[in-house]
C-alpha cells in the first residue's frame, strides 16, 4: 500500500490510465527563414489560445467559474508582451520556436519556483502547462485526451495540469493519483469540485504503475492499493457504498435552513483561521463565521502587521461573506507561541499567564490598531468583535472603552464603520462562566469556547496522556457551566453561540438545544452533519434527555446514557 | 520621465488578478513603464514580470513612466493601485 495526501474524499476502484508527459522532445535547430519561423510561433499561439478557450468552457460547466478563470489566465500569460517579445527576439536571432519558447518559459518557471511565496510558486505550474501546451501544437503532438477514457478509469500523472483536468468526464473518471501537489493545489481543488476521490503527492507512484493495472484510491485515508486481492476489493467496495450513502444523505441538507424538529431556527456558522477560509465556509454551506482567529496575521513574520494589512485581511473575509455574520476574535496569543517581535517572555505556565486580552490591554497601541482595522472593515460586511480569555468584568469594560475610543477617532477622521458593531465575550474560562450573569449585562453576545473552558475547569491538559481522561465537555462540572452561561444569555436577551469542538459533538447537540444555544460554530466540513443532527431533535425530546443527563453523577454515566439515545 | 512612490494596499499583493488588471491597463500606453521594487526594475506591462517581483501588501514601490504619454500613464497607474486593482 502506498500513501499520499488525502486531497478529495471518497473511494475509487478502477483501472489505471497513466498520463505520459515525455512526448514533447525535439531537436533544436538553427533557422534561416526567421519570418517563417515567427509566423509558425504566432500560429501555434493562436491555436493554443483557441484550445484553451474551449477547455475553459468545458471546465466552466464541469467544475465552475474559478477553475475556468485559471485556464483563461493562461491566454493572458502567453500573450504577455514581455514574454512574447523576448521569444520573438530569440527567434529573430535564429533559434527555432520550440527552443525559444522553452528558454523563456523555463526562466520564469525557475524564477517563480525560487520565491518563498506559495501563490507565486503555483504560477510556475501554470507556465509549465503553457509551455507543454504550445510545444504540443508546434510539434503536432496530440495532447492526451482524457475525455476518451472509459468508465472506471483512475488517472495517474506526475502532475495534473489544468488543461488535462478540463477534459475530465466525471462519470468515467473514478479516481486521481499524482506525484505532486498538496491539499490546496489546483488538482486538489478541482478533484473536490468534481467529487472525484484523489490522493496526491504519492512519491514515485508512476514508476510502480502501468496503464491497465487495477488500483484502489482511498481519498479519505490517502491510501493507494495497486493490484488489490479479492478481499481488499470487497472491503473497499463496502467502504465506498457507505461513504456514498452518508454523502448523499448529507447533501439533502445543503442549502437548507438549520431547524430542529420543533421548527426553531439556529445559526450554523464556521470557525476559520484565514480570510480565504471564508470561501471554504461558504462552499461547505456555512451561514457565516462564528470565530475568525486572527493569530495568523501575527505569526511567521518579524514585525507587527500594520493596521492596513489587518484591515485588508478582515475586509477580504467580510466581502466574501457579504451580509453573513463574521465574528472576529482579537489577538489570542501568549508565551506558548514564539513571536520574538512581541517581546513575550517564556513563562512557566503560559496558559495561566500574560496572554490574549490581558496582553492586549497592556499593549494598547497594538490592540487599538487591531480594533481600528476591524472597525474599518465593518463598513464592508456584518462584523462583530469578540474578546478572548475574559475572566472579570473590568476586562470587558476596558476592551469596550477602547472600542469607543477608536470609534471617536474614526469619526474625527471621517472614516466609515458600523456604529452599532456588537462586542462580545468568548466564554472560555470558569471565572467568566461563574459571573456570566454580570457579563451578560454588558456584552452584546457570548460565544462559548469549550476547548479551553473544559481544560481550565478540569485543570487538565488534554495533551498530557496521564490526565487527558479528565478532558471532556460532558463532565458534569463543565455541563453546569455551559448551562449557566446559556441561561444567563437567554435571561439578558443576548445570543449565545458555541465555537469549540463540542458544538459539532452529536452527544452535546441535544443538551445545547435544550439549554437554549442560538448559534453553532463548527469546522466547515462538519456543517451538513451538524445541520442533520440538529434536525432530528424536538425541544421536548432534547429537554427530557437533558434533564436526565443533568441528574447523573459522572461523565461515564452521561456518555453511556447519551449513547443509548442518539 | 515622471515617477511616483506608492504603497501597495491589496491584501493579496501583486498576484495573478491584480497584476493582470495592471499590466493590461498599462499595455495601452506607448511610454515605457517600470516598477522599481527592492532595488530591481520590472516591466510594468508584463504580467509575468510583475508576478515574479513578488510584491506583497504594504510594500512601497516606485512607478516610473518614460515616453510621450508618461503623465497619463502614471496617473492611471496610481489610480489603479489606490483603488485596489479590482480586488
Amino acid at each position: 500500500m502506498l500513501h499520499g495526501t488525502a486531497a478529495s474524499e471518497g473511494i475509487g476502484i478502477g483501472k489505471v490510465m497513466i498520463i505520459e508527459e515525455n512526448s514533447l522532445e525535439y531537436t533544436p535547430k538553427t533557422v534561416t527563414d526567421t519570418d517563417a519561423e515567427l509566423k509558425r510561433f504566432k500560429d501555434a499561439v493562436e491555436v493554443f489560445c483557441n484550445n484553451t478557450l474551449k477547455q475553459a468552457e468545458q471546465l466552466r460547466k464541469s467544475a465552475g467559474e474559478k477553475e475556468a478563470e485559471i485556464l483563461e489566465g493562461h491566454i493572458q500569460i502567453i500573450k504577455d508582451p514581455y514574454l512574447s517579445g523576448e521569444i520573438e527576439k530569440l527567434i529573430e536571432g535564429g533559434q527555432c520556436a520550440e527552443a525559444a519558447l522553452e528558454q523563456m518559459c523555463d526562466m520564469f518557471i525557475a524564477m517563480f519556483s525560487a520565491t518563498d511565496d506559495e501563490l507565486t510558486k503555483q504560477r510556475a505550474a501554470d507556465v509549465r502547462d503553457i509551455k507543454s501546451g504550445v510545444l504540443s501544437v508546434l510539434l503536432g503532438v496530440q495532447e492526451v485526451r482524457v475525455s476518451d477514457a472509459p468508465k472506471g478509469t483512475i488517472l495517474a500523472a506526475h502532475e495534473l495540469t489544468p488543461s488535462v483536468t478540463a477534459g475530465i468526464n466525471k462519470d468515467n473518471i473514478v479516481g486521481i493519483i499524482t506525484e505532486t501537489g498538496g491539499k490546496t493545489s489546483h488538482s486538489a481543488i478541482l478533484a473536490r469540485a468534481l467529487e472525484i476521490p484523489a490522493v496526491l503527492s504519492v512519491d514515485g507512484v508512476i514508476s510502480q504503475l502501468k496503464t491497465g493495472d487495477d488500483v484502489i484510491v482511498d481519498g479519505c485515508a490517502g491510501d493507494v492499493i495497486i493490484n488489490p486481492d479479492q478481499a481488499e476489493v470487497e472491503k473497499y467496495n463496502e467502504k465506498r457504498s457507505q461513504f456514498l450513502q452518508v454523502r448523499r444523505e448529507l447533501e439533502n441538507y445543503r442549502g437548507k435552513e438549520t431547524l430542529d424538529a420543533s421548527g426553531t431556527e439556529y445559526e450554523l456558522v464556521c470557525n476559520i483561521g484565514k480570510p480565504d477560509d471564508a470561501a471554504k465556509a461558504i462552499e461547505c454551506d456555512g451561514e457565516g463565521v462564528g470565530l475568525f482567529r486572527t493569530e495568523f496575521l501575527f505569526m511567521d513574520r518579524t514585525s507587527v502587521p500594520t493596521e492596513d494589512e489587518q484591515f485588508e485581511a478582515y475586509k477580504k473575509a467580510a466581502l466574501i461573506l457579504k451580509d453573513k455574520p463574521l465574528i472576529i476574535r482579537t489577538l489570542d496569543i501568549g508565551g506558548d507561541k514564539e513571536i520574538p517581535y512581541l517581546g513575550l517572555e517564556k513563562e512557566e505556565n503560559p496558559f495561566m499567564g500574560f496572554r490574549a486580552i490581558r496582553f492586549c490591554l497592556k499593549n494598547k497601541d497594538l490592540f487599538k490598531s487591531q480594533i481600528r482595522a476591524i472597525l474599518r472593515a465593518s463598513a464592508f460586511g456584518n462584523i462583530k468583535i469578540m474578546f478572548p480569555l475574559v475572566t472579570c468584568v473590568e476586562e470587558l469594560r476596558q476592551g469596550k472603552a477602547l472600542v469607543e475610543e477608536v470609534k471617536k477617532e474614526l469619526d474625527e477622521a471621517d472614516i466609515k464603520y458600523d456604529k452599532n458593531i456588537a462586542v462580545g465575550v468568548m466564554m472560555e474560562t470558569s471565572a467568566a462562566a461563574v459571573i456570566a450573569d454580570k457579563l451578560a449585562k454588558e456584552a452584546d453576545f457570548f460565544s462559548i469556547g469549550t476547548n479551553d473552558l473544559t481544560g481550565y475547569t478540569m485543570a487538565c491538559d488534554r495533551g498530557n496522556s496521564n490526565v487527558s481522561y479528565l478532558y471532556s465537555p460532558l463532565q458534569p462540572s463543565v455541563l453546569r457551566l455551559i448551562k449557566y452561561i446559556i441561561e444567563c444569555g437567554v435571561q439578558n436577551n443576548i445570543p449565545v453561540g458555541m465555537c469549540g469542538e463540542a458544538a459539532a459533538n452529536e452527544m452535546m447537540i441535544p443538551l445545547l438545544i435544550s439549554f437554549g444555544l442560538t448559534e453553532f460554530s463548527v469546522s466547515a466540513p462538519s456543517v451538513l452533519k451538524v445541520r442533520k443532527v440538529i434536525s432530528t431533535w424536538t425541544k421536548e425530546k432534547a429537554d427530557k434527555v437533558t434533564q436526565k443527563v443533568m441528574s447523573l453523577d459522572t461523565e461515564k454515566e452521561i456518555t453511556d446514557y447519551l449513547s443509548t439515545v442518539i | 520621465m515622471v515617477s511616483k512612490k506608492i504603497t501597495l494596499a491589496n491584501a493579496q499583493g501583486f498576484h495573478m488578478r491584480p497584476a493582470s488588471v495592471f499590466s493590461t491597463a498599462m499595455g495601452k500606453y506607448a511610454c515605457e513603464i517600470t516598477i522599481k521594487f527592492n532595488g530591481n526594475d520590472y516591466n510594468g506591462k508584463s504580467l509575468l514580470n510583475i508576478i515574479a517581483a513578488c510584491i506583497k501588501c504594504g510594500s512601497e514601490i516606485e512607478i516610473v513612466c518614460d515616453g510621450v504619454d508618461e503623465n497619463e500613464a502614471l496617473a492611471e497607474a496610481v489610480k489603479l493601485i489606490e483603488s485596489g486593482l479590482g480586488e
